[in-house]
């Protein structure tokens, strides 16, 4: 075993725990409702869902693009029918895996 | 006795929104276990990378930094930057739970993208926040995350090549997952922050990387919802 992974593997996770728990240190109940800072946290969910949706399924349209369709409309329809994320995630994906194997 | 009941209520809970995310993170901690032993690393190596950075496109670059043999401060400086994302999450979670973490050193270092994404879904869908409820999401994604490298740098290469099926099925699991966290989330008001934070990633993936892609799509997303909110 190598030190110098280890120790660069030990540096960086410290710095990524401090980005993940310190921030959770602030009280977030001091913030007035309707503040700047209230909206922009607000916003800052829904963006952040909606990149990572967008970095995922960018490359997935470029190599797959039917089988990428046909998955996303399987969950929003999975999801209208059954209103469970879990559900219209997994069926979803099933149904991404058979139409990237098949078509 | 009503007590014990929520608590465990809240354990489970946590558990059953963190069933897809253990589902997706299995097949990518594999690939990277698989990766990591292939550049050389040994399995004890690559299981402390999942272990101590927990972070799947950090450790993905790490690898390839340590086979390119990049000197430490740029590899540490480049891992770091890759993860700034994160700083924003809590803020936004606690500002959504309405109430203070008692525990967040505890389970706050599980506060990964797609932790952070099932958490806020589910309160939006009225689950009442709790150190148990965020201990059990975390902790089972972070287990499956831990055991999937493992499983992998053990397996060694081309473990799934047998399998096209379930290794596209897999490999799709966590956009799927957050497509549904989207639409669980979703409010017409909201339609603006997601066009531009799409569009962000997409334009600034395509042309600078697909890490900066996503930071700023974060950032122009939100600043988009604060500026709109406000008028």
């Amino acid at each position: 075993m190598r030190v110098e992974i280890v120790l660069l593997a030990l540096g960086v996770g410290a710095c990524i725990w401090a980005l993940r728990v310190l921030p959770l240190r602030l009280d977030m109940r001091d913030v007035p409702a309707g503040s700047r800072w209230a909206r922009f946290f607000a916003a800052t969910g829904v963006a952040a869902i909606a990149s990572l949706f967008a970095a995922g399924v960018i490359p997935s349209l470029q190599d797959a693009p039917f089988a990428t369709v046909l998955g996303c409309l399987s969950v929003m329809g999975i999801y209208a029918v059954s209103g469970s994320t879990v559900t219209a995630t997994i069926i979803g994906s099933l149904i991404y895996g058979i139409a990237f194997s098949y078509f | 006795m009503n007590n014990s009941r929520g608590l465990k209520g809240a354990f489970f809970s946590g558990a059953m929104v963190g069933v897809p995310i253990v589902l997706g993170y299995l097949p990518i901690a594999f690939s990277f276990g698989v990766a990591a032993t292939r550049a050389g690393l040994s399995v004890v190596e690559a299981v402390s990378l999942s272990l101590l950075i927990y972070s799947g496109a950090a450790q993905f670059v790490a690898i390839a930094l340590i086979a390119a043999g990049a000197p430490f401060l740029v590899a540490f400086l480049t891992l770091v930057g890759m993860s700034l994302r994160h700083v924003l999450y809590g803020p936004s979670l606690m500002r959504a739970a309405g109430q203070r973490a008692h525990f967040g050193a505890v389970w706050g270092f599980g506060l990964t993208d797609e932790v952070f994404g099932a958490a806020l879904a589910a309160l939006a869908r009225g689950q009442v926040f709790s150190d148990r409820f965020m201990l059990a999401l975390a902790g089972s994604a972070y287990a499956a995350w831990v055991g999937g490298t493992y499983l992998g740098a053990m397996a060694g290469a081309a473990a799934l090549q047998d399998w096209p099926m379930v290794d596209a099925t897999l490999g799709f699991m966590l956009t799927a997952l957050f497509l549904a966290l989207l639409l669980s989330i979703l409010r017409a008001a909201q339609m603006t922050i997601i066009v531009v934070s799409v569009g962000v990633v997409a334009v600034v993936g395509a042309f600078v990387s697909p890490v900066a892609g996503l930071l700023t799509g974060m950032i122009a997303g939100a600043i988009v919802g604060t500026v709109r909110d406000a008028g």
